[in-house]
């Protein structure tokens, strides 16, 4: 109950600062559509190839938007060594990991609801009721993305060039999420449904579960290294 | 509390060697020495920011481990303008500390402390428009609204004026009074040996001077003297 009630207050905290200083979503909200455009401009998705192209760029896009939020999600704490004073509080670290899981979650889900209708309409595609299907995934792949990116951005906290660190060290550990949202969103497309794509869903589903048992375990250790 | 056998070794470096202690209840210590002498070394193993290499303090007979939400919530440190959100309100840092240390009757608390420094008429500013001086009385504010069992301060003169001081101290005393360890770190030797009733010397990572306060006081205008530049003296 104290793990949820000091993550609900971390989390509160965080959302106040961000309507304040704006930083992370509006940096991400313009990165993501100017990926969009340049994709927009760069390929030419034929019908029969929708299901192939789609769903790799838009992850594209949000794996680099989500970096970029990644980036910016201790800078509060990295200011006036805020940090510390977290850590020399009676605060379960675990509900500073849930806290700021959460907090990037809820970033990368408002940028991904004005992302995937933008790239429905420039792209021009037509299954808009497979919407609903493809959100569900997009949201398990995002809770992998932010419980792993939220651990290793803790991880890279104090280490120089840290904004370059990170992706080197997030996107290999993000394969297994990427290749399962791409195949189930690809599933989707193709036939509607997710079909043989269940036991990927399956997959992301179980990673998401590990990884927010293990943040929640380890985070006090990452903090502390 | 008593500290045994505490070492610190930055690499092969050591900052703090062999350190024992016995700090009883409502003592006020005076930590001196020159730069480099391992003095924030020791404030930093005492609030668990950093691990010692050897030894253990102990609170009631009980190891203090950092990884204990317990035993954090019973130290504080008075970092002069540190430790506070720049871009939330003086009265919105102190209700989310107040929360994270679950204490009660937050509002009239927070109202009382704000106006016991000076700043009742500056609860919606954002701290980040708040001078050196001013985030200094907030966090004063902080802590005297968290109450500490082990309140720890490393430099808190540098920033502060003479109505500032005067808050600090003021709040210093009553906190010792209350039956509370207090651990200050300062250059400013007069002030600090005025509010203490024990004052150790820490020189190149060794404990050279503890003793409890005496008046007149020849041993530690004697230990003290070495790190004086030729000339002056630690009473101006």
């Amino acid at each position: 109950m104290a793990l949820l009630k000091q993550t609900y207050l971390l989390l509160c905290k965080d959302l106040l600062l961000e309507l304040r200083r704006r930083d992370s979503l509006l940096t991400m909200f313009f990165f993501g559509t100017l990926l969009l455009f340049v994709f927009h401009f760069s390929f030419d998705l034929a019908p029969d190839k929708i299901a192939e192209m789609a769903p790799a760029l838009l992850w594209l896009a949000f794996l680099f938007t989500g970096t970029l939020g990644l980036a910016q999600l201790f800078q509060a704490e990295r200011e006036n060594h805020c940090l510390d004073a977290l850590l020399l509080s009676p605060l379960d670290r675990g509900a500073l990991f849930l806290a700021k899981t959460s907090f990037n979650l809820i970033l990368m889900l408002l940028v991904e609801l004005v992302v995937m209708p933008l790239f429905w309409i420039l792209f021009n595609l037509s299954a808009w009721n497979l919407l609903p299907q493809l959100f569900l995934v997009t949201l398990l792949g995002t809770i992998g993305f932010c419980v792993l990116g939220t651990i290793m951005s803790a991880l890279t906290l104090r280490a120089r060039a840290r904004e370059l660190l990170l992706p080197l060290v997030l996107f290999p550990l993000m394969i297994p999420v990427i290749l399962a949202t791409i195949r189930c969103m690809e599933s989707v497309l193709r036939h509607g449904e997710f079909g043989e794509a269940v036991s990927w869903l399956k997959l992301l589903v179980g990673f998401d579960v590990i990884f927010i048992t293990v943040g929640v375990l380890i985070f006090d250790w990452v903090l502390e290294s | 509390m008593t500290i045994n056998k505490l070492a610190k070794a930055y690499g092969f470096l050591w900052a703090l060697r062999d350190l024992n202690l016995d700090l009883p209840s409502g003592a006020f210590v005076a930590l001196l020495g020159p730069n480099g002498a391992g003095k924030t070394t020791l404030l930093k193993l005492l609030a668990g920011m950093i691990a010692p290499t050897t030894g253990s303090i102990l609170v009631d007979g009980a190891t203090m481990a950092a990884s204990n939400p317990a035993a954090r919530r019973q130290i504080g440190f008075l970092a002069p303008s540190d430790h506070l959100y720049e871009n939330l309100t003086v009265w919105e840092n102190l209700r989310f500390f107040t929360s994270l240390y679950e204490r009660n009757d937050r509002a009239t608390s927070i109202e009382s402390a704000l106006a016991a420094v000076g700043l009742a008429q500056r609860r919606d500013e954002f701290v980040a428009n708040l001078s050196s001086g001013l985030k200094c009385r907030v966090s004063i504010a902080k802590w005297q609204l968290l109450q500490p069992g082990l309140l720890l301060l490393d430099e808190p003169y540098g920033v502060l004026d003479g109505n500032g001081v005067d808050l600090l101290e003021g709040f210093l005393r009553s906190h010792c009074q209350q039956g509370h360890i207090v651990i200050m770190a300062s250059h400013h030797v007069s002030r600090a040996l005025n509010l203490c009733n024990r004052a150790m010397i820490l020189h190149q990572g060794k404990l050279t001077f503890d003793e409890a306060k005496q008046q007149p006081w020849p041993t530690f205008a004697q230990a003290f003297g070495e790190f004086l530049p030729h000339g002056e003296s630690w009473l101006s």
